[in-house]
Order: C-alpha cells, then structure tokens, then sequence
C-alpha cells in the first residue's frame, strides 16, 4: 500500500494564517497554530474519528453548521474560528451536558490532576450548572476485570474503550449496552475484559471511569515523576513511561513511538511492573553452601564465581537471555572469549545459523521495519503468533488490515489468534516449517510443490494460492504488475533443531522472489524467542560470531546452546555462566538440560528470580537489575537501537550487570576497561561496525534503526541465494497416525515468564497446562473438554537406560480449530511445560490418556 | 385528481402479481429497461420529486450523486416509518407491494445498482410478509435476479427487518442496523452516496418515493411536475391523527390548503372542540397553531412557517388538551430514542424530560422555562444527527407558543404541592434515572 | 399521566448498571463451537440469513430474532448459540440485542402485546388503554404487556400490537376480550383488525371492495408465522369483484 503523500497548505485559524499537512483533520491542524481544540472521543489511534463528543464543535467559515473539528479535514485557504461568541456556547453546552450526570467526586478520584474532564471544563465551560435535578448514583467502583475498576457514574459514554475493544484489539468483549441515556459500557453476561491488551482501555479513558485497580489510590500527579525507558519483557520492546513514587514503579503508561508500538501496551508490559518490588526479587549475592543458598557479600561471590571459572576456564560455557542488554552481551563474550579462552556462547534457543546466513538476513535491503507491517500489500506471517511472541506486532497487523487493506496470510501449524483477520491461513504439520517454506519457494519460482508440500503436511494448491496472493497483491486495475511489497514476519522458531539452515535459506529464496532487495517498504522481519535476541546476536552473543557478526574472535568458533547442554552433560564443560536466562525453564528438552545442569560444577547465575534451574542448579548467584533498574541499549528485531534509561535505584546489594561482568572478568585477570555505563556503551557501539554513528545522544527517546544508518555498509556482504533446497534433507512435519498418536507442538504464552508470576495483578492469567487437540481426536481417545489427561513420548533423546517414558499432566481444551492428529501445549511454564516432550527439532509423537 | 399512489387500493389481490400486472403493473419497468440509466435519471429529475421521508431532498438528484462504475453499488429502501404521525409506507408495502418494487428495480436501474434491501420495522410484521410474498413472485416471474426482463440489468432484492428503534429511520443509522451493528448514525460526510452500505456508494429512499417512480416513468417526469406547486411537485401521502375525526392516510396535491386536509378531508377535531395546535410534519416537526391552518400545505410554505412538511403526518391537537402533556409526551418518546452516541441530544433529552417532571409537579418556577429554553437552543444544530433537534424544536415551539399555558400550570401546580393534602411522589424525591 | 415505568431496587430504570463482573468467569470470546450446542433448526436459518447479504453480520438482526422466538428472549444461552454460529462475540451481540426495542434482555411472557402510547395515540385514549391491559394482565406471566413508541398505526388510535397483529381502535373496555381471544388462540379481536380497514382517501377507490379476512390468532406461533397466514388468506378475487 502505497503511503500517504502529504502536501503542506496553510490555512486561517482565529484570525492566523498557519501551514499543515493537507486534510489532516482540524483539530490537529490548529496545533500547528497553536490553538487547541478540545475533545474527548477523538483519539486519532482508534482509527477514524467518530463525532460522538461534540466537544470539538468550530465554525468553518462558509459552511453554516458548527463543524466537528475531529472530523474535518483541513483544506487549503480554509478559515476556520474556535473563539467566537456561537463556538464558545456551543463548547459550554457540550461539557454543561456532559457534567450533568458526572458526579464531580474529583477528590476521591484516580483521575484527578490528570483529567481530561477537569482541564475541559476549566478551559471551555461555563463554570456553572442550571441541572437541579438528583444525578445518577450507582454502586462503584465495579470490577471490570481483575486488572480494571470500572466507575460509570463517571463515564461521559466517549466510546474510546468499546472501540479499542472492537477495533484495536478486535477482541469484542467490552461493549455498549442498552441505549441514550441508559447506554453503559459492560461485558456479556457479567463476564470480566480479560484480554492481552485490555489495560490500554485505561490510558483512552478521558475521566475516571476505567481505573487500574493496581494504581488505585498509590498516587496523585504531583506525587510522582515520570521516567522513559523500554519495556524488555518480550521482543516488541514497547517505549514506556514508568510513573515513579519514592523509587516504586506504581504504574507504566505507553510512550508512543510510530516506529515501535504506536503508543500501545499489552497487559503483561503494563502490569508487570509489581515483579520489580517483588519480595522474590533475588537482592543480593549468594553461594551455595551446603547444598542451600546463603547470602554472601559481593566480595566473596565475586571471588568464589572468578576462582571457581578461572578453574574451568575454556570449559566454561554461557548462555545470554533476553532481557539483557547489549552491553552486557558484549561484556559476557569478551569475559568468555579473552577471560576464559572459551567461545561456548549462545543467545539463540534453537538450532545455530551459520554466519554467512545470519549476514545474508540482517541485510539492510532485507528488512522490513514495523511500520511496513502497516503498508505493506501483503504480509506473511511464519511460524510466530504474534500476541504471544511479541503482542504489539499483533495490533500492528490488526491495523493493517483494517484501515489500509494489507492482505494477510498466517502460516502455522497451531492455530493463530490472526485467522480470522487473514486472507489465507495455512497449518502446516508440527515440525513441518522449513518444509513449508521451501514448498512456497517451489511455488514462487515455478519449481516442483507437491513433494516439499506433502513433507510440511499442507495440500499443494494452498501454497500455490499463497504463492498467488503474494505475487498479485499490488495488483489492482491498471497497475497489474506492480513489484508487491510483501514483509515476511517469521518466528526463531522456524529455526530450531537441524532444520534452520533449510528454513532460512529458504526465507532468502522467498525475499529473492518477491524482489525484497530492491523493494522499498518489502522484507523479513524476524521475531526472535528472546526480548533482544538481534541486540545480543549483534553485540557477538553467538558461537559462531563476534560482535557486528564478525568472524569470531579467538579462540574461534565455539558450541552452541544444545552442545553447550550436551557437553555439559557429558562432562566435557564443567562450568556456565547464565545471565538472565534460565534453561530449565525456557529451553526446549528439559531432560538434557536436567542433567546438564546436575553434571555442571559450578553455575554461576546473573538474575532477578530463583526460577527452577537457577534455584537447584547454581553455585553463585548474582542479584540482577530489572529493566526500570538498568542502563544501556538493546536492540528491536527491525534494528532499531533503543536506550534503557534508570527510573528507579537498584534495591538491596543488587548492583549493574556492565559492572559485576567488568569487576569478574577484572578478577580472572582480564580488564575489559568499563569504568561507567556510558563507556560500557560505547565498548558497544565501537565494537559493532554497523552501530557506527549511534550515539546514546542521537538515540535519544526514540531510538535509530541502524539499517537506515550510515553505518549499514559496515556488515560484511553475505550471498543471500537463492539457493537450492535439497528436497530429501527437508525435515518432515509429523501428524498423528491414527495409532492413537498426537504429533505434539509447543508454544510460548504471552503470560510465561518469571515477571508475571511475581505480579500479584497479573497472578489470575497462568492456567494451568492445557492439551488443545481437535475435538475428531477427543472424541476418537475418549476424552472430553476439560478432562485431566496425561501425554507421555517415549524419550528418544538418548536419556539414561531405563529411564523411560516421560510423562506431562494438563487439562484437555477442544478447539474446533486444531487439526486433526495434533495438539499443541505451553512451553516456558513453571510445571508440566512442553519442553519436557519437546527437543529443538524434534517433534515428539505423544500418547494421550485420560486420567 | 388522479391518485397515484393509491388508485384502488383496497381492490382484493392487488398485492399479488396477477391482479397488479392486470392493472398494468412492471409496464413502467419494461419502459424504463428501453431507456438508458442516463434518461430515466433525467425523467425522475425532471420529475422534481423530493424524498418523502423527511428531509425533502430532491430524489432524481441524490440518485445522480451515486459515481459511475462497476463498484458495488446499493439501493436501500427506508421502510423503518417511525416518526410519531407517520403510517403512509404502511399501507403501500400492506395493500401494494409490488409498486414499491418496481419503483425499486426502475431507481437501481437508473442508478446502476445490483443489490438492494428494504429495511423494515420490525413492527410492520404484516407488511413485511407481504413485501416478502411479492418479492418472491416478482422474483420468480424474472423481475428482479440476472438479465432482468433480457436486459443486461441485474438485481437481488432481500426484506431486512428491524428490531424496534426509531433511529434507524435516519439512514446512516440505518445503514449500521442494515450491517448487523447497534442503529448509530455515522458522521456525514462521507455521504452515502460515497461511502454507505459496506462502504459502497448506497442510494437510500423512503418507501413512497420509490414507490412513485413507477407513475413518473408512465406519465413523464415534465407531466408530473405540472401536479403540485413549484418546488413541491406531484401528490403526497398525508398521515392525519390525533384529535381528528376521519384519520387516515389521504393522497393529496401538495400545496392545498392545511385547512382542507384537517378539516375537508380528516373531518377536523371532535364536535365543539378547535384546533389549539398541530405538527406539520410528525412530531419532529415545530407545532403551528390554529392561525396557520390557511397555509398551503407544501415544502416551501412550511420551512417558511419556521416548521416542515416532514414525512407528511399531520397530529392535531385540539383545545382539551394540556400543552405540558404534549411536550412530555414528545420529550419522552425522544429520550427514549435517542441512540445515546452524541452528549448534546443523550444528555439533552433526558435533561428536558427531567424538567418537564418538575414543572408537571409543581416544583418549579416560570425561571425553569427559560433554562427549558436555552437547553432546546443547547441541543439545536449540535448533534451528529438530526434526532436532537427532532425534540429541540418542537419542545422549543411548544414553550415559545404557550408559554402562559406553562406558567398557569407551574403555578396552579406549586399551590396544589403546598396543599397539606398534596402527593410527595415528585422527581426530585423519586431519584433519577 | 405517564405510565409507570419499572425501577429496580436502587431506582435504576436501567438493569445493568450495578453489575460488577464475576472474576471467576472465564472471558466472553467468540464461543468455541465444538463445545457449543446449537439447535439445529436455529442453525439452519440463522446460515440463511447470512447467506443473503454480503457480510455474514448483516444477519444479526434477523438471527437474534430467531433466537428470541427459539428460546423466548435473548438469554445468554441464545446468545451464545447465535455467536457461535455467526463467529460472532457474545458480547457484541448483547450490545446488539440491548439496543433494540423487540429484542428481549429479560425474560418475558411468550404472548407481548405492545400498547402504541405515543402522542396521537395518547391523545385517543392510549394511556388508559395501557393501564387497562396491564391490570388486566397482571397476573399472567404468559403475556408481556409493554408501552411501545409510535408503532404506525395512528389511524386506528388507540391500538396494540398483539404478537405482531395490529387492532385498534381499542378502548379500555376491550382489555378484557382482547385477552380472551389470544388464550383462546382464535383471531383477536377480528373485526377491529387493521388488515381489516380500508384507505380512509374517499377518492382511493373507485368502488366498494369486501373487507379482507381478519388474521387468525397466534395460538403460540411466532408472529412472522401469523403474518405469513395472513397473506396466503388474501383472496385472490377478480378486479372489480
């Protein structure tokens, strides 16, 4: 879609001629004058302006109605007035309507001091009322949801949150009930708003009417300050307000920012806030001793991490997670590369890339940045459900496809919440997404479908069809063979396990096909597993590359994630650093992890939470900063370079990662020469080529995306193919057979994750395990909706003899919509996660039992 | 005069096919498909045919606003006949169904519009049976489908039934029922004609002006603008009710006398009483008094009047009755209505129903009709749809035009609430809805 | 001289607004299918409405109805079954449903009988009328006796619409015999049925033409029933007969 061209006009506001954007709508064209314009249903995010308020009402000279200003676009030489005699009456009686109900109980409001209402009708009432009659009195607050209170005395009935709900999230829950006078804003059937975005219905509200039962009564505007950062707690890395009060965070609010999130937030960035005071934050250094964990000073943790790794040394082995920052990726790989001579260092959960590749797809030609999700003709989702993977992707596709047509295509092997926005979705087998890629590179280029169709599970004229809705998505009369802009957004999924390199040289075919090079606005976005996943890749977090995925340092190329499990297990490491990562409880096949985690003699763990693997596993721990805590940058999957700025103090001993990894690495004897935060940044950004010209000044609040950067041409070149796929190599997708097998794919909820255990608020979202299955195969294994069963594989993975079957309990979910002969379970939960079934690349078989 | 609209309307059958091709039914179909689209939309302009639904807008123009081409297109036929007064597309859907049909395929054709709904009330369960039995045979003897008559135009026909609001007469309200949505009127513009009906170009007509399109079609658009006055061409149906003694439908020639449709042809009130007032145009419609029954009873002379002709009902009020009881009853009725989307006509209507409560009870002062006032003026043309302003003016009328009938009755009101013997159940103490 | 209007406890006219949401539910998504049951006759003609127009949500209107006739009024149960047939929220319906005045958010009698109390009616005697239904019918939990806006019919003033059959005009007299034929489930009150009426217009017809039947009772079937009766009883008879 091609993007709207503005033409600049000026216009004659009050009296001044100003200059905006062409058919802007008036409201917001008079800021460019400086006059503002009341409103409240008006909110430009929720897609077309509705007219409800009347709040806005100016006279447009020529035209002799009052004009919404909402709703009018400016056009060249208009004239337009907001002070008149007739506007100054018309906006007094919209807010002496408006007061007429509202029950003015401002002092015991949430609202208060930071109230649309109240500016309103300081600014533009007539300050007084002639409705003598009893207002409306009702019982309030009322729970909405367990996260929202609802007051609706009052709501002033503005429709921002039911149109969030019905246009944004698309979630249709929140709605408007009854009508005029009566209508009121409520669910089905006294059923709660629960869904992954319903706390943004709080920031729209314009009154006091839907509060954040976490915030209630903590604070007054004048109590607290706001601080910007970055929410790390998943890939989408959505800009944030953090409201402080005495070094708490008591509320995150969206700072919008176009190219990240369009000033949404999902539920688990704005409530997880609690887990930053939780009691179970770990808070200050401890060793195991006697098989417990006591708390030691940072001296003695220090001394007994660097001896027992300087013990180790090459056979030490470490593994990055996500919500670390790039600094602290770059500062682990040169503590494991020049401290300890090992380049056993992953930040990836799967399978490895191999380096040429890994260039071939951080290509700047290749990559689609958030906002083409937006514009794009057509978007092909690939083994990523968006509102769990990276929820603020899923609005964004939402929008697309609403308000400016983008064709959307959801290709998975679970079905994905976007398939009933989508074009086309197409559910391949579990296990079968490198093979669907190369059937749709087949199709794309004329090769051979079926084969590479029938090893994803997926009938071959579907993929044709995609392949069809792909090339022809510009198409439109006149214009039949316009190049398409397709962005491809794929999930790190697609790469675990043997079949990565065939699943990403065939998302390079794919882009070669559809001419993503040489597109502008077309390319790959890829989701990783990990909230910077890019940044740490980037910052040299790889075994098989150095910082800016150059050659890796010496000692040269080293183990990835699953041989740094295998070794472990089979005594060839002895030793792993884990900063901010938990194997246990976010890697696929828990056995192996098991023991290598049981065979390991020292594991030194940097983290906030006691999570499983860190609790029976470690030898040191180090207390971690949560992200409100930390400084330094990370990276958005579309390479955008973002800043975490500190808003609160660390608590207890807990001290910054740059500088516990600089004082270890300093103990083994190697200098890494980071005194401060700021030159931890910039060891970063000299290290990485392409970073060359980002400052922490020119990131600022927004962040820059370093494809568009001067510094681009700095990744070294990489063939991006196309390349042949080898057809018999391609792994197959597995279905059940009949025999009573389910073929078994795993998936991560939104709502995994230590943070969210340890936001009381948040508490009521983890369920307990469910097996979805198709109701063919409930009904074929004699289980009914809702009935405890057991999933048991036998281990393959080369477990110890006679260990045997491994067995899972969760509670079966019919879905009409899950293929027959597969189920589909939670990964990254505390117990029963499918990780103890599932291994990267492998797709287990599972029986499934009632118990 | 000839009647147009309803020629024989009680002959028995006319609301099958049979007995209404006999009478030389779908003729002005088969003429119009030997005309291009272009030359039957000429004949409707000439015709100066304006909506009849209300808002008088000229027929053969908002048709010609449609863009050309291939997109989809759609007619939607205004069956929701709710305001206060107004039973005249009743009787045509009831008794003949057919005409509305081919007015229908002829205004589609002219339009170039292949689909088309009739969006009924759903209490017009009888009318909307029959529209669906002519429906059917008119589809089954080759009217509406593909290849229309062998002609290349086509045309699906589906009866869509409301629910039970009065908003939805207003067409982008319509519109949003008709798309299975809650009936709240859309911001205009986009005008329907550019964006209506699933977001395609929608041409929306009340049922009797597409039901008069056939008699343009037979007799000539120029021949029908001679029937009428200038600038209110051709007859109307008026719905008389109230305090009248023959009510009913009447076909009239715009521009008669009010006097000979309220007296000559509705018999006027009941023996011994007089007019006090009357709404023009249904209850939307300002009220004129009995000095106005000798105005001519067009578009033109009433917007002069400071009212409208409307849909064309007509309510008389004769001198028995109280004026406050009148506007609550409006007042009420609209409150009731009021779709709730926009502050000014949501928190408007319940505002002045709550004051007229307390001047029915006594507990106010000839004051509160000044605020009663300047809340009608608050509501006047700030509203996303006309709904408020259907209240604002005729309750802005009333207290103008009886304001000393207001004030006797707060006062004689105040003494009885001071009475020992006096209720206690009055709003203030009742608590609010 | 308004008909009195039911207040819940609070003095809220409006059920609803003191609702808090139970927090033990689970949220109202669109229903999952394989779990929910559907009669099939409601599915069947619910799919034909969806199949007349080009977006499927069209068919809301004509769905819930169908629904309401199934079950009585729009419970959640309804609801339910519709959404999971139109892959639709629940919840979205009940905004829809609760909008409308015909559709039911209460469960009411299965016989309603709408009493027209708009201003020309009222003006004829209407809210008399109401108020003689009501008491009549008070004590009968089959038959939903409800004030209704302008239903268009003000030529018969005062009327009612008894399950979707028009009678007027009705004093307050009649409530007692208008309740007597619909038990009884012959034609209520036949003589004084609109379909009955001829154009008031002196000059409409050019003769005298027999009056149509009147519309049989509803005798517990559904108004659109009783409607479609109505027209398949048109006397097919010759002009000028």
């Amino acid at each position: 879609m091609p993007r709207p061209q503005t033409r600049e006009i000026s216009f004659t506001i009050d009296g001044r001629e100003v200059r905006s954007p062409e058919n802007i709508m008036l409201v917001d064209a008079a800021k460019h004058g400086d006059v503002e314009i009341p409103v409240f249903c008006y909110e430009p995010k929720l897609g077309q302006p509705v007219g409800a308020c009347r709040m806005c009402l100016v006279e447009v000279e020529g035209i002799g109605k009052l004009q919404t200003a909402c709703s009018t676009p400016v056009k060249d030489g208009m004239v337009v007035n907001t002070q008149t005699e007739r506007v100054r009456e018309a906006q007094q009686a919209v807010v002496e309507f408006l007061l007429v109900n509202h029950p003015l109980d401002c002092p015991v409001c949430d609202k208060g001091g930071e109230c649309p209402l109240q500016d309103i009708s300081f600014g533009w009432g007539g300050g007084r009322s002639r409705f003598i009659e009893p207002k409306r009195h009702f019982s309030k607050p009322l729970e909405l949801s367990p996260l929202i209170a609802i007051d609706r005395e009052r709501c002033i009935l503005c429709y921002r949150c039911v149109r969030f709900s019905q246009e944004i999230s698309e979630d249709y829950q929140l709605v408007l009930l009854e009508r005029g006078a009566h209508s009121f804003v409520g669910t089905f059937d006294g059923h709660p708003y629960v869904g992954p975005f319903s706390g943004n219905i709080i920031e729209l509200c314009p009154v006091g009417a839907l509060t954040s039962r976490p915030y209630r009564f903590r604070a007054r505007p004048w109590d607290i300050e706001g601080a910007g950062s970055v929410c790390t707690l998943c890939p989408a890395q959505c800009n944030v307000e953090l409201t402080v009060r005495d070094e708490r965070v008591l509320r995150v609010l969206a700072r919008e920012n176009p190219g990240v999130d369009d000033g949404w937030l999902c539920d688990k960035g704005r409530f997880g806030y609690q887990s930053f005071h939780s009691d179970d934050r770990v808070t200050e250094p401890l060793i195991r001793d006697g098989g417990q964990l006591r708390p030691v000073s940072w001296e003695r943790a220090l001394q007994e991490a660097a001896s027992a790794l300087a013990r180790a040394g090459e056979r030490t082995g470490a593994l990055a997670g996500g919500q670390s920052t790039n600094e602290e990726g770059l500062l682990l790989s040169r503590l494991m590369r020049e401290a300890l001579g090992s380049g056993d260092l992953d930040s990836r959960a799967g399978g490895s890339v191999p380096l040429d590749l890994a260039r071939a797809l951080s290509a700047p030609a290749r990559q689609a940045s958030v906002p083409d999700l937006e514009f794009a003709h057509a978007v092909l989702v690939i083994d990523c459900e968006p509102t769990d993977d990276a929820p603020i992707i899923d609005l964004r596709l939402r929008k697309g496809v609403r308000r400016h047509g983008v064709a959307l295509a959801v290709a998975s092997s679970r079905p994905s919440s976007l398939d009933a926005s989508s074009t086309l979705s197409i559910r391949y087998s579990p296990g079968g997404a490198a093979a669907f890629v190369a059937a749709l590179d087949a199709a794309l280029s004329g090769g051979e479908v079926q084969e590479p169709a029938a090893r994803a599970g997926v009938p071959a004229d579907q993929v044709n069809a995609l392949a069809e809705l792909l090339r022809s998505s510009a198409s439109r009369p006149g214009h039949e063979s316009d190049p398409p802009e397709v962005v491809i957004v794929w999930g790190e999924r697609l790469t675990r396990g043997p079949g990565a390199e065939v699943a990403v040289r065939g998302l390079l075919n794919l882009a070669d096909r559809l001419d993503m090079a040489t597109t502008a606005g077309a390319g790959l976005l890829e989701i990783p597993e990990q909230s910077n996943g890019r940044g740490l890749r980037e910052a040299g977090v790889l075994p098989n590359a150095g910082p800016g995925l150059s050659e890796p340092p010496a000692p040269g190329p080293g183990r990835g994630t699953q041989q740094i499990a295998q070794a472990l297990a089979s005594g060839e490491l002895s030793a792993l650093y884990l900063l901010h990562s938990d194997p246990l409880r976010e890697l696929p096949d828990r056995g192996l992890w098991q023991r290598a985690l049981a065979a390991a003699t020292t594991v030194v763990a940097h983290t906030a939470f006691l999570t499983e693997g860190v609790r029976e596993h470690a030898t040191v721990v180090f207390p971690a900063e949560s992200y409100p805590e930390r400084e330094g940058t990370v990276t958005h999957p579309d390479g955008r370079v973002q800043r975490l700025r500190p808003a609160i103090a660390r608590p207890g001993q807990v001290r910054p990662g740059w500088r516990v990894l600089a004082e270890l690495s300093a103990g083994l004897g190697c200098d890494l020469g980071v005194r401060s935060p700021a030159s931890a940044s910039e060891a970063l950004l000299a290290s990485v080529p392409f970073y060359e010209g980002l400052t922490l000044e020119r990131l600022a609040g927004r962040g820059l995306r370093w494809p568009e950067g001067d510094g681009a041409r700095a990744l070294p070149d990489a063939d991006g193919g196309p390349f042949e796929l080898a057809g018999e190599s391609l792994p197959a997708g597995v279905r059940g057979n009949g025999d009573g097998t389910l073929a078994l794919g795993g998936y991560r909820p939104l709502w995994a994750g230590p943070e969210v255990q340890a936001s009381p608020a948040l508490a009521f979202l983890s369920t307990d395990q469910r097996l979805e299955l198709s109701p063919a195969d409930a009904r074929r294994l004699g289980i009914g909706d809702g009935q405890r069963v057991s999933v048991t594989v036998q281990d393959e993975a080369g477990a110890p003899e006679g260990e045997g079957a491994i067995e899972v309990t969760a509670i079966a979910s019919m879905r009409e919509a899950v293929p027959a002969g597969c189920a589909f379970m939670a990964e990254s939960t505390p117990e029963s996660s499918a990780h103890e079934l599932i291994g990267p690349g492998r797709t287990p078989s599972v029986q499934v039992r009632p118990r | 005069m000839d009647k147009l609209l309803f020629a024989d309307i009680d002959e028995p059958g006319l609301n099958t096919l049979d007995v209404y091709s006999r009478r030389g039914g779908y003729e002005s179909l088969r003429r119009a498909l030997q005309m291009t689209p272009d030359a039957v939309l000429a004949e409707l302009e000439a015709s100066g045919l304006r909506g009849r639904g209300g808002a008088g807008f000229a027929m053969g123009k908002k048709a010609s606003f449609l863009p050309k081409g291939s997109m989809d297109k759609y007619l939607c036929c205004n069956a929701d006949e709710s305001e206060p007064g107004t039973f005249k597309d009743r009787e045509i859907m009831q008794k003949n169904p057919h005409l509305l049909i081919e007015g229908m395929i002829i205004a589609s054709y002219a339009a170039g519009i292949n689909r088309a709904f009739i969006y009924i009330r759903g209490e017009y369960v009888l009318q909307a049976d029959m529209l669906a039995g002519a429906l059917a045979e008119a589809q089954a003897a080759g009217f509406l489908g593909e290849g229309i008559l062998g002609s290349e135009h086509a045309l699906s026909l589906v009866v869509h039934r409301g629910a039970g609001a009065y908003i939805c007469g207003e067409e982008t309200a319509l519109l949003d029922s008709l798309e299975g949505k809650r009936g709240n009127p859309r911001l205009k513009p986009p005008f329907p004609a550019n964006q209506g009906l699933y977001q395609g170009p929608t041409l929306i007509n009340n049922v009797e002006t597409l039901a008069t399109v056939p008699a343009i079609i037979a007799m000539g658009g120029e021949r029908y603008a001679q029937i009428g006055v200038e600038n209110s061409t051709g007859t109307k149906l008026v719905s008389v009710s109230g305090n009248v003694q023959r009510p009913g439908n009447y076909e009239i020639e715009l521009g008669i006398p009010s006097r000979e449709i309220i007296y000559g042809l509705a018999g006027g009130p009941p023996e011994g009483r007089e007019v006090k007032c009357w709404f023009p145009g249904g209850s939307s419609a300002p009220v004129l008094t009995a000095e106005d029954l000798d105005l001519p009873y067009d578009f033109d002379t009433m917007a002069k009047a400071g009212t409208m002709l409307g849909s064309g009902a007509i309510i008389v009020v004769d001198d028995s009755v109280a004026i406050l009881d009148v506007a609550l009853k409006v007042a009420r009725f609209y409150r009731h209505e009021s779709c709730g989307k926009c502050t000014p006509c949501r928190e408007g209507t319940n505002w002045t129903v709550k004051m007229l409560e307390r001047i029915e009870s006594g507990e106010a002062t000839p004051m509160d009709l000044d605020i009663l006032a300047s809340v009608q003026q608050q509501i006047i043309g700030h509203c996303l749809c006309v709904l408020g302003d259907a209240m604002a003016m005729p309750i802005g009328s009333l207290v103008a035009k009886f304001r000393p009938e207001f004030e006797e009755h707060i006062e004689a009101a105040r003494q009885r609430a001071e009475s020992p013997a006096a209720a206690v159940d009055t709003p203030l103490l009742r608590g609010a809805a | 001289m308004s008909p009195s209007v039911p207040r819940f406890a609070h003095g809220s006219r409006v059920p609803g607004w003191d609702d808090a949401a139970d927090l033990d539910k689970d949220p109202a998504v669109i229903p999952e299918p394989s779990t929910t049951e559907v009669p099939d006759e409601l599915r069947a003609e619910i799919e034909a409405h969806m199949a007349n127009y080009p977006d499927r949500r069209s068919a809301v209107l004509p769905a819930l109805a169908a629904a309401q006739r199934l079950h009585g009024w729009c419970s959640p149960q309804a609801l339910d079954q519709v959404a999971s047939v139109m892959a639709l929220t629940p919840a979205y319906l009940a905004s829809v449903a609760s909008f409308y005045d015909m559709l039911e958010t209460r469960p009411v009698g299965r016989h309603s009988i709408y009493v027209c109390t708009n201003i020309s009616c009222s003006l004829c005697g209407a809210d008399e009328l109401f108020a003689a239904l009501s008491e009549a019918a008070h004590d009968d939990p089959e038959i939903n006796v409800r004030a209704f806006e302008c239903l268009g019919a003000c030529d018969i003033a005062p009327m009612a619409s008894v399950d979707g059959v028009y009678v007027g005009p009705l004093s307050p007299d009649d409530a007692v015999a208008l309740l007597r034929d619909l038990r009884a489930g012959g034609p209520v009150l036949p003589e004084r049925q609109l379909v009955r009426r001829a154009c008031a217009d002196p000059q409409a017809n050019r003769q005298d033409w027999p009056a149509p039947e009147a519309l049989p009772g509803s005798g517990g079937r559904s108004a659109e029933e009783v409607g479609r009766a109505a027209g398949e009883s048109e006397p097919e008879s010759e002009p000028g007969a």
